[in-house]
């Protein structure tokens, strides 16, 4: 079971198709310094590293598993409460845009700290929510501003980011708010990078999980650019796509690709050893 | 080995429109961040912005960074060192 459903999901079918967590207050009272000053203020936030520093690293290098566990824990349950993600597939991506409002188009600042990208080449986030109209009222504070989209707009901007190959993630801002339906790609998305390079959880796996039927894979090999998390390859032997069902997260990006309909995604609740590996 | 990776800032002094080290690094490695939080009423100066060695253990040391670097600003080593 998924925790967050369990906690957030108030009945519905998913956590994120609940409206009540698209719906932060308007107001609130300041915290004191760490946030208000913001994760940029720490140059090392660059990249995704604000929650891991080169502490872990060198921790990592000298084998030291134990002061590792110690800093990824405090960075997941830090993320789990103000700031994580969790992958989820076009289609439910295109049924929350019906839930939410208001719907924007706004810079990513992923690629902005690892590709430097001019903010007129990097809108690849749909931001939602009330937290929008301060991007609106300060374009400044925010860089490249905001464009704001109808929901049909919004299906087709994220239709195209799924077509171009990015993985559609929602981001919490102040969990279980979800503020940010982000369209990611390894290794320049934060998220994704702490996960799949340092088994971080501060991006959760989604609800499905991907299968091959080797019956109908013509061994074409379209889908094989499509993974974002190394959990598809393909079997020369065998002449088939295979996928790690361990790895996978579940984003459909290689179903998209499939023209012979031979990758399907089913629940990951039906999967005994997955039902809770998020 | 862990890269140690550091940045004169006072001769990278502009890395958001530079940016030609972050685009050649072969192992993503490098990161843009910033002196200061998010302001009010006024963009981050590009003085304010910073660049630095983020994975260091993505580095391979190849120098490419070192090398395309105009104001040669970067240095990379593998002494054991603390990065900054």
């Amino acid at each position: 079971m998924c925790l967050l459903c369990e906690q957030y999901g108030d009945g519905y079918e998913r956590w994120y198709f609940n409206p009540a967590n698209y719906a932060r207050r308007l107001y609130k009272i300041r915290k004191e310094e760490a946030e208000a000053a913001g994760a940029e203020a720490n140059p090392q936030a660059a990249g995704g590293m604000a929650v891991l520093g080169r502490e872990f690293l060198e921790a990592k290098e000298r084998g030291d598993i134990e002061a590792m566990e110690k800093m990824k824990k405090e960075a997941e349950a830090g993320a789990l409460a103000t700031h994580f993600g969790q992958v989820i597939t076009l289609d439910d991506a295109l049924k929350i845009i019906d839930i939410m409002y208001p719907i924007t188009l706004i810079t990513c600042a992923c690629r902005r700290s690892m590709q430097g990208l001019p903010d007129e080449g990097n809108f690849t986030c749909i931001g939602m929510g009330p937290g929008m109209y301060k991007w609106e009222r300060w374009p400044d504070t925010y860089r490249g501003g905001v464009q704001f989209l109808t929901p049909d707009e919004a299906k087709e901007v994220v239709t195209k980011m799924n077509k171009r190959g990015l993985v559609q993630c929602i981001y919490t801002f102040g969990t279980p708010y979800i503020g940010g339906l982000c369209n990611c790609d390894y290794p320049d998305c934060g998220g994704i990078r702490l996960r799949v390079d340092y088994d971080v959880k501060v991006l959760w796996k989604g609800h499905y999980v991907a299968q091959v039927d080797p019956e109908l894979c013509n061994g074409c090999a379209s889908c094989i650019h499509r993974c974002q998390f190394k959990a598809l390859n393909f079997v020369p032997t065998r002449n088939k796509a295979h996928i790690e069902a361990t790895e996978c997260f579940g984003c459909g990006l290689c179903v998209t690709e499939c023209d012979q309909d031979a990758i399907t995604l089913v629940e990951r609740s039906s999967l005994p050893a997955l039902v809770d590996e998020w | 080995m862990l890269a140690t990776i550091t940045v004169d800032d006072e001769k990278c002094n502009d890395p958001l429109s530079c940016c030609k080290c972050l685009l050649v690094c072969p192992s993503h490695a490098l990161g843009l961040g910033t002196r200061v939080g998010p302001q009010k009423f006024k963009e981050i100066e590009p003085k304010h912005f910073i660049l630095r060695g983020v994975r260091f253990d993505k580095c391979t040391g190849c120098m490419e960074c070192v090398e395309v670097c105009p104001k040669n600003a970067i240095q990379v080593s593998f002494n054991g060192g603390m990065g900054k």
